[in-house]
C-alpha cells in the first residue's frame, strides 16, 4: 500500500473483528472476554491462518493459483517427521533436540511437497486447482500408508506441550510465530523482488513475461514456499494435539480459502495483504468461538462459513462505486 | 467506509438475532457431551439419553453437542470453547483420543471434570466408561451358539479386520469360553469381512462349501451378520445354524424374522450417553465410583473399576442388549 493511502479492506476487517467482540460482550459477556478464552482462540488460530497464507500466495500469483493441498502436506509433514525424528534423538532423553529434529524434517517435507506443487504447475503447465487436487490426494494417500490410517502419538513431551498449549509471557507461543512469520512474509513480499515480481505477474502474466520474469521459476518458488507455510501448520498441529493423523482438519480447505477471500485476496491474482488475512482469521476464530458459546449449532456453522465464502465472492465482484460518491470511491491498489 | 455499512450491520443483526437463542442460563452446573458427529443415528440415539438426565435431574444443566463434520479438528475446537466458557463437566466420546490429550489436560488444570467414553487408552480423563469387558462380550456371544448347538459340532468367527482390537478381543473372548466344551470344533477362525456385508457373505458361502456341516458362527463388526444370514439364507440352513453376533436391531431384522440369524447384541447409546452424565454428576459432588456399584441403569447395576492408562479409571458395565426376533422392532434403530 502507498503510505497515507487507506486501504478499504483492512479498515473493513478492523470494522468486522470490532464488531464480532462486541456483539460476543453484548451476548455473551464476561465469559467471552477472559483472557483465558483469548489465549484458547489464539492457540487455534494459526494453523489455519498458515494454511491461509498459503492459499493467499498461491491466489496472488495468478493463473487461476489456488492450494488445495495444504493441509495434506501438514499431515504428511507431521508423519515423516514422527517416523523419522525418533532414529535420531530420544524424546524422553533430550525433548528440545527431539523438537528441533521433528520441526527441521517436517518443514523439508514442506519444501519437497511444495516443490512438487511447483514443478508441476511452473514448468509442467498444469492448472493449478487440479494440480494441489492431485497432490492433495498423493499427500493423503502416502501419509495413509506410512501410519496404516491410525493416528501416531507423540505422548506427552513438556516441551512440545507447552509450545502448542502454553502461554509465554501471557501470549500462546504458536501465535507468536503465527505473527513473526506473517510479518517476515509480509516484509518479503513489500520489499524483495520476488514480492514484487510476484504482484507483477499476478496482475498481468503476459506482460510479466515479456517484462523478462520468469514466470515458471517465479510459480515454483510460489507454490514451494505454501508448502513450507503448510509444514509448519504440521509442526503446530503436531505439538497443539500431542498426535499426527492423516485426515487431522478436513475441513480445513474450504475454510482456509474462506479466509483469504474474505481478507480481499483477488482469486484472478495479483492482489492481497498479509496483515488482511491475519485479520481475517483472527475474525473468523472469535466469530466461530462465539457460535461455541452461543451453542449455535455446527451446521449452522458450516453453513454461515459457505454463506460468507459467496458473499465475500460478490462483494469482490461488485463495483461498490456505483452507489457511492465520487469522493468516497477507492480503489485496491495494485501491490501488496 | 460508508459503502460497506450495510454489510457491517447486517452481520451484526445476524449475529443478534442467532445470539438470543442461547443467551440466558441458570445457575445449575454445567455437563457437556461432546460426541464424534451431529447427526448420525447413534449420537442421535446418545443424545436422548443425554436429555432424559437433564430432565430428570435438578440443579444440572446437560447437554449435547458435536461437530457437523466427522473431523478430530472440529471436535478438538469445540472442547477447547466449552473449556474457555467454563462448563463444569466434559462427558466426551473422541474421535480420536490421542488428539485430546493435550486439550483435555488444560481442562483437568482448570479443574473441569473430564468423562471419557469408548477411549480406555485415554491418559488424561478422570473416569472412561465401557459398556462392557470386550472378552465378556465375546464369551456372551459364544454361550448363546454353544447352547443353540448343544455344545456340539464346527463353528467359526468373523472379524470387521484383524487391526480392529475390539473385534478380535470378542473373537478371543467367544474361543476362550469355547475351550470347556470338548466336543465343539473351531474352523477357520476370524474371518476378515473389512466391514463390507458383501465379502461377510462371500465368506460365509465358501465356509459352508468347505465345510457343509458347519453349526455356528459368530460375527464380527455389526454387518457380518447380515452377510451370514443371507449365505444361510441361501443355503436354506436356518434351522441348521446357529449365527450370533453384534448387530443393529433394524439393519438385521429380516434375518432375524426369517431365522438365518438367531440374535444379535449391542450396547445402548442412550444408556451410554445417560451413564456419562451419571458418572460426571457423581465425580462433581466427589463421590468415588468403587466395582460393583450400582449406576440404576440396566446394565450398569454392577460395574468394574480398574485403573486406567493414566490417573484415571476405567469403569465397565456389562451394557449389551440382547435382540432376537421378538424385541427387534422396540428398538428404533
Amino acid at each position: 500500500m502507498k503510505a497515507g493511502r487507506m486501504d478499504a479492506q483492512l479498515v473493513f476487517l478492523v470494522g468486522i473483528n470490532a464488531a464480532i467482540v462486541v456483539a460476543a460482550m453484548a451476548l455473551v459477556g464476561d465469559r467471552f472476554m477472559s483472557l483465558y478464552n483469548f489465549q484458547s482462540m489464539g492457540t487455534q488460530v494459526p494453523e489455519l491462518g498458515l494454511l491461509a497464507l498459503g492459499v493467499m500466495l498461491a491466489m496472488v500469483s495468478g493463473n487461476g493459483g489456488i492450494d488445495l493441498s495444504g493441509i495434506a502436506l501438514a499431515n504428511l509433514s507431521g508423519v515423516v517427521a514422527f517416523l523419522l525424528a525418533p532414529g535420531l534423538f530420544d524424546a524422553s532423553d533430550a525433548p528440545v533436540a527431539f523438537f528441533a529434529m521433528f520441526s527441521v524434517i517436517a518443514l523439508l517435507t514442506g519444501v519437497l511437497g511444495g516443490a512438487l506443487n511447483g514443478a508441476l504447475i511452473g514448468f509442467a503447465g498444469m492448472t493449478p486447482i487440479i494440480a494441489t487436487l492431485g497432490t492433495q490426494l498423493l499427500f493423503t494417500g502416502i501419509a495413509v500408508g506410512l501410519t496404516g490410517g491410525s493416528a501416531l502419538q507423540l505422548g506427552y513431551v513438556p516441551v512440545i506441550d507447552d509450545f502448542g498449549n502454553m502461554p509465554w509471557m501471557g501470549v500462546p507461543r504458536t501465535f507468536a510465530i503465527f505473527v513473526i512469520i506473517a510479518l517476515a512474509l509480509a516484509a518479503m513480499l513489500r520489499f524483495s523482488r520476488f514480492g514484487i515480481h510476484l504482484f507483477l505477474m499476478g496482475s498481468n502474466p503476459k506482460a510479466a513475461r515479456f517484462a523478462g520474469i520468469r514466470v515458471g521459476a517465479m510459480l515454483f518458488r510460489t507454490y514451494l514456499l505454501a508448502g513450507v507455510l503448510a509444514s509448519v501448520a504440521g509442526i503446530i498441529i503436531a505439538a497443539r494435539t500431542s498426535s499426527i493423523k492423516w485426515d487431522y482438519g478436513s475441513s480445513y480447505v474450504l475454510v482456509a480459502i474462506l479466509i483469504a477471500v474474505m481478507a480481499g485476496v483477488r482469486p484472478e491474482g495479483g492482489y492481497g495483504r498479509v496483515v488482511c488475512v491475519v485479520l481475517s482469521a483472527i475474525a473468523l476464530q472469535i466469530l466461530s468461538s462465539l457460535f461455541n458459546f452461543m451453542q449455535i449449532s455446527n451446521f449452522f456453522r458450516d453453513c454461515a462459513w459457505g454463506l460468507l465464502l459467496l458473499l465475500f465472492l460478490a462483494n469482490a465482484r461488485l463495483d461498490w462505486g456505483h452507489y457511492t460518491s465520487a469522493v468516497l470511491r477507492r480503489h485496491p491498489a495494485t501491490t501488496g | 467506509m460508508t459503502f460497506r455499512k450495510p454489510m457491517l450491520s447486517a452481520l451484526a443483526t445476524s449475529v443478534a438475532v442467532l445470539g438470543l437463542a442461547g443467551a440466558a442460563q441458570a445457575q445449575d452446573k454445567e455437563i457437556v457431551t461432546v460426541v464424534k458427529v451431529t447427526g448420525e443415528n447413534w449420537f442421535t440415539r446418545m443424545e436422548e439419553g443425554v436429555n432424559a438426565y437433564n430432565e430428570e435431574t435438578d440443579g444440572i444443566a446437560a447437554r449435547q453437542v458435536g461437530p457437523g463434520r466427522a473431523d478430530a479438528a472440529q471436535q478438538a475446537a469445540i472442547v477447547q470453547d466449552l473449556i474457555a466458557q467454563g462448563v463444569d463437566a466434559l462427558a466426551i466420546v473422541p474421535m480420536d483420543p490421542s488428539t485430546l490429550e493435550g486439550v483435555l489436560r488444560r481442562a483437568q488444570g482448570r479443574g473441569i471434570t473430564v468423562i471419557t467414553h469408548e477411549a480406555d487408552n485415554m491418559q488424561n480423563t478422570q473416569l472412561d466408561l465401557e459398556a462392557f469387558d470386550n472378552a465378556e462380550f465375546g464369551a456372551h456371544f459364544a454361550e448363546d451358539i454353544a447352547e443353540c448347538m448343544g455344545e456340539s459340532g464346527k463353528w467359526t468367527s468373523f472379524v470387521g479386520s484383524l487391526g480392529s482390537l475390539t473385534h478380535v478381543q470378542w473373537a478371543d473372548g467367544g474361543e476362550e469360553y469355547m475351550s470347556q466344551f470338548p466336543d465343539m470344533e473351531l474352523v477357520s477362525p476370524k474371518n476378515e469381512s473389512f466391514n463390507d456385508a458383501n465379502r461377510a457373505y462371500e465368506l460365509a458361502k465358501e465356509i459352508l462349501r468347505s465345510h457343509p456341516d458347519i453349526k455356528g458362527f459368530q460375527g464380527g463388526s455389526a454387518i457380518d451378520v447380515i452377510g451370514i444370514g443371507r449365505a444361510v439364507e441361501e443355503a436354506g440352513l436356518e434351522d441348521e445354524t446357529c449365527v450370533y453376533g453384534l448387530g443393529l436391531p433394524k439393519d438385521s431384522s429380516a434375518y432375524l424374522e426369517s431365522g438365518a440369524v438367531d440374535g444379535i447384541a449391542f450396547w445402548d447409546p442412550k444408556d451410554a450417553g445417560y451413564v456419562m452424565n451419571i458418572l460426571a454428576h457423581k465425580v462433581l459432588n466427589g463421590e468415588e465410583i468403587a466395582t460393583g456399584d450400582d449406576l440404576g441403569v440396566p446394565g450398569y447395576t454392577n460395574v468394574t473399576v480398574s485403573d486406567g492408562p493414566g490417573d484415571g479409571k476405567i469403569v465397565r458395565g456389562q451394557a449389551w442388549v440382547d435382540v432376537t426376533k421378538d424385541n427387534w422392532s422396540d428398538f428404533p434403530f
